[in-house]
């Protein structure tokens, strides 16, 4: 008897051990640097593959520090082959980590085992991954900055429209009339600005500059031409508001937030990530009625500031990656892109364009709203330079703080701008 | 007896071995590949070309590189010196207390050293903040302006400074105590015994005999401040980086985020020099007006 149970269960060892080796559940590392209100989403689409694909490939994911901290490790643990199989990435990177060999193509079999391929992208966005024609990274969605608005305090000025968006979005004298109207109600900021962090407001900026068809990178040059006019154009808008008091000077990050959500700042240019913020406040009962729109004409035509959120594979040194594992990558990139709708909770506008074609993303709000904005998004000049936590953000900021807040004229910062972005090499 | 010393020799050498194999294989070793480094154009990982002084050279019409080194000596001056008077000061009060609440007092100002640098910045930017720092609402109350402390560049200096010398001088306390209390309580009593003013107790005894701890906290504060990184980075982030650069960070800025090893390695050697120059002239300096006063 004992016998035969011991037989049965070396038997059923047997078949266990062969059967794993046939369908040995792949392990996928992820890093991540989705910290906010998205990084839950994506926790909540993470777990949504691993049970859809139980027994066959499992994401292990860690979410890293957003920024400069991201990024360097992920230079280095290249460097010595510790880098994860997928990782999330931002578009504005690219040209600097090829430049590095840290990343792996994605070549076009790839695509095709995917299942997608440049049509199913905005050219802007396939651009925004493509280096000397070949793809790094596979685009997950775009991230504008969109303008924030109190429903409840606009309203009661009288400033919305019969569909409850912000009227003076039209020209530059409409909007800043928009802010002295809001000031005259008594609104502390009328507009609430990141104006402490320059790295932020180089997305504001660069919108701006945008909307006169400036351009920061003209083959390798900065602000060549009337570039620089340009870019003071955008300067003096905003230290004019600051000037007549009408947004919030010396204003971190958080605190921008904190001025919007508890409705001291009645509005509030910030990027679409901040959604979810808003999203589960109200459904907490502690928000106002609130809108997102693109953002406000000021000069030319309407132009926004978007960087993307990709997927990118990484060169581990001298740690070739099997078939099965790139396979199982891929399915993992793909099916996340496919089921990005979910994602688009965060805020985020998905990259993959049958989502967005969808009816149910039609549906959702405020993102219908502001994505008429996707036909006129710009990302950042295609240079090693650029990007997030990139050496021109740094540049930037040091002279937009000290110009956003009223303390040196925007034809100097200009200037100064002008001679160290040319002077980075 | 030829014998024995070798013997002898050979077990000194087994015993300060592994203290030799580890400070050559992390100390040494990098040192010697920064200094090869710092010859090439090589980017943040792998291996570059040989360029020569190229790198030194563009160091000298480098408008960075002068911001960095200026601050950095702004900010030594700002924290070294008068944090090791005021650390010295605390510790001449501390040592007059007695028992229980000398433990406590010395404690209370100890406390800071303690904590990790992001709960320092996270404590001074909730009391700093713009907006909503704890200060900023005292300032109202007062009636003062409020004042942009870590956005702008006549602040900036100043209240990292400050911060620093909040944070770190428990050390120099500690140090300065034992240095205190290894003064002989004759010499003390013969003073009194001569009717000596308080300041003259201080200035012919308690100086003198204390100049070699000075000479050692000075010694140290320096060395460190002239390597600090953690605090600035912390606070200038998203604001004026490059207005607030010192060495480290530019460095840091350099080799991470420019990819260029060659050159922030040329850097790094230029403030390897400064730290053996000024601290080996700050001692040699302190001992000095050491054997004057003996």
């Amino acid at each position: 008897m004992s016998g035969l149970k011991g037989l049965a269960a070396g038997a059923a060892l047997v078949a266990a051990v062969f059967s794993s080796t046939a369908h040995a559940e792949e392990t996928v590392v992820w890093w991540d640097f989705l910290a906010g209100g998205d990084g839950v989403r994506m926790k909540q689409m993470i777990e949504d593959f691993n049970s859809a694909h139980a027994g066959e490939i499992k994401i292990d994911a860690t979410t890293l520090e957003w920024g400069i901290p991201f990024y360097s490790k992920v230079q280095t643990s290249a460097a010595v082959g510790e880098a994860p199989d997928v990782m999330t990435y931002h578009a504005s990177r690219i040209p600097l980590a090829v430049e590095q060999g840290i990343l792996q193509k994605i070549t076009s079999a790839d695509w095709s085992a995917m299942g997608l391929s440049e049509s199913d992208y905005a050219p802007a966005t396939w651009s925004a991954v493509t280096v000397d024609d070949a793809q790094y990274a596979v685009p997950l969605d775009t991230h504008p900055i969109v303008l924030y608005y109190n429903k409840d305090i606009l309203g009661e000025a009288g400033l919305l429209t019969d569909d409850g968006v912000p009227k003076g979005m039209g020209s530059r004298e409409e909007f800043t009339d928009m802010l002295n109207s809001l000031k005259e109600a008594g609104v502390k900021f009328p507009l609430g600005s990141v104006t402490a962090d320059g790295n932020f407001m180089f997305r504001t900026i660069y919108s701006l500059m945008g909307q006169q068809d400036g351009e920061l990178m003209t083959d390798g040059e900065f602000l060549v031409g009337d570039n620089e006019k340009k870019l003071e154009n955008a300067l003096s808008v905003l230290q004019e508001w600051t000037n007549a008091g009408l947004q919030s000077t010396y204003t971190d990050y958080p605190a921008t937030v904190a001025l919007f959500t508890s409705g001291e700042a009645s509005m509030m240019i910030n990027g679409v990530w901040e959604v979810p913020t808003m999203v589960d406040l109200h459904k907490q009962g502690k928000l106002f009625e609130w809108g997102a729109v693109e953002l406000p004409v000021i000069f030319d035509h309407p132009s926004t500031y978007a960087d993307s959120h990709a997927f990118a594979i990484p060169a581990n040194k001298g740690k070739e990656m099997s078939d099965a594992k790139r396979a199982a990558v891929l399915e993992v990139m793909s099916w996340i892109s496919k089921n990005s709708l979910f994602w688009a909770t965060a805020g985020h506008i998905p990259a993959y364009g049958p989502v967005t074609a969808s009816a149910d993303y039609k549906a959702m709000e405020p993102n219908a709203t502001y994505s008429s904005l996707t036909e006129n998004m710009i990302f950042d000049p295609k240079s090693p330079l650029a990007g997030i936590a990139g050496p021109i953000f740094d540049v930037m900021s040091t002279y937009f703080v000290p110009t956003l807040n009223g303390e040196m004229e925007p034809a100097e910062a200009v200037e100064e701008i002008k001679y160290e972005l040319n002077d980075m090499d | 007896m030829l014998k024995n010393r070798r013997h002898e020799a050979l077990i000194a050498l087994t015993l300060v071995a592994p203290f030799v194999a580890i400070y050559g294989l992390v100390f040494i070793y990098p040192t010697i590949k920064m200094f090869i480094l710092s010859f090439t154009d090589a980017p943040l990982i792998g291996d570059g070309e040989y360029v020569g002084f190229d790198n030194y050279t563009r160091l000298l019409r480098d408008r960075r590189f002068d911001t960095a080194l200026w601050n950095t000596f702004y900010f030594v001056a700002l924290s070294v010196v008068p944090g090791t008077f005021i650390a010295m000061a605390i510790s001449l009060g501390i040592n007059r207390l007695k028992g229980r609440l000398q433990a406590f007092v010395l404690a209370l100002f100890f406390l800071p050293y303690i904590l990790p640098v992001s709960v320092v910045f996270t404590i001074w930017d909730w009391t700093l903040n713009f907006q909503f720092g704890v200060a900023m609402h005292v300032f109202d109350l007062l009636g003062i302006d409020r004042v942009p402390v870590f956005k702008s560049s006549a602040w900036f200096m100043p209240a990292v400074a400050l911060i620093t010398v909040w944070w770190t001088c428990g050390f120099s306390i500690l140090l300065f105590l034992a240095g205190l209390r290894a003064i002989p309580v004759e010499i003390y009593e013969a003073a009194s015994l001569d009717n000596t003013s308080r300041w003259q107790v201080f200035r012919r005894i308690t100086w003198p005999l204390l100049n070699p701890i000075t000479a050692l906290v000075m010694t140290i504060q320096l060395i460190l401040q002239l390597k600090i990184f953690d605090q600035v980075y912390l606070f200038s982030t998203g604001g004026r980086m490059n207005d607030n650069l010192v060495l480290v960070l530019y460095v840091f800025q350099r080799a991470f985020q420019s990819n260029q090893g060659g050159r922030a390695a040329a850097v790094a050697v230029v403030l390897f020099l400064l730290v053996i120059i000024v601290s080996v002239l700050n001692f040699q300096l302190a001992r000095l007006s050491g054997s004057r006063d003996r």
